[in-house]
């Protein structure tokens, strides 16, 4: 293993760390439940992404790289389905969005599911 | 297109777990049992959703590297200006919920859009709705992004004139 890729993996590994932590920072300062789903999906996304990333470069072109395509694969279909959800069922059901701009809805209803 | 989910199921249970497995029979039986329970799930799925499995056109594959660049591209930027919000001194926010319309014609297209939408930290999709979608987004920078329209032309160039 070349020490220019081990290197390109710790950079990596410890971007999407920080990534994390940054999430989870956002999580506390963001005020309310809808801001906070903002900062989690940067844990989902570059935290994570980045990880996989650089544990990729460690599996060159392997069947354990494969995995890690389909990890990430699967996590950017599950979590932006999680963080839909979670959104649009708090909204269903009436928790209240603060907000600075809205656009009119139209036939919302039925909008608790 | 059953018999190809049935397929693929497969296909990814080699991948993860068969290769260096296939000489233990029990280890293969589990396999065949899990990726026959998944098929039955996936079948009663259907059912329920009264319609198949959609996935990409075959010519949308080729076209697939360069919307995976396009996505990367725009998350990442997203990434650092959500960022840049958590880690300022003082937390401003202008949230704001926008009605978005999604021109791809079929729902896996819609479904992509949204989830795309979802993925780009400081806006989500909040619903989905006759051909509209109901976004919540953090900031004027934020929603910019989306009401470009840039991303729904992203997704409507890998659903590719579909059919």
């Amino acid at each position: 293993m070349s020490g220019a890729l081990d290197i390109a993996t710790a950079v990596l590994l410890v971007a999407g760390g920080l990534f994390c932590i940054v999430g989870g920072v956002g999580l506390h300062r963001f005020s309310d439940f809808y801001q906070r789903t903002h900062a989690a999906s940067v844990t989902d996304t570059a935290g994570a992404g980045l990880m996989l990333l650089g544990l990729m470069l460690q599996g060159g072109l392997s069947m354990v790289t494969l995995k890690l395509v389909l990890v990430l694969a699967f996590l950017l279909f599950s979590s932006p389905a999680i963080a839909h959800a979670l959104v649009k069922a708090a909204h269903g059901h009436g928790l209240a969005l603060e907000l600075e701009i809205e656009d009119e809805r139209g036939g919302d209803g039925d909008a608790a599911g | 297109m059953r018999l190809g989910v049935l397929a693929l199921l497969a296909a990814v249970w080699l991948a993860l777990s068969g290769p260096y497995t296939l000489h233990g029979w029990l280890i293969f039986a589990f396999g065949v049992v899990s990726v026959a329970f998944v098929w039955r799930l996936y079948l009663a799925l259907e059912r329920a959703a009264g319609g198949g499995f959609e996935f990409f056109r075959a010519s949308a594959w080729l076209r697939l590297p360069r919307f995976l660049v396009a996505f990367a591209v725009k998350v990442a930027a997203a990434n650092l200006h959500v960022t840049k919000l958590i880690l300022s001194p003082r937390i401003e926010l202008h949230p704001r919920l926008r009605r978005v319309p999604a021109s791809q014609k079929t729902s896996f297209g819609q479904v992509l859009y949204a989830n795309f939408i979802t993925l780009t930290p400081g806006t989500i999709t909040l619903d989905l709705r006759d051909d509209e979608l109901l976004v919540y987004a953090l900031d004027a920078e934020s929603e910019a992004d989306v009401m470009d329209g840039s991303m729904d032309r992203d997704v409507l160039r890998i659903e590719g004139g579909s059919n």
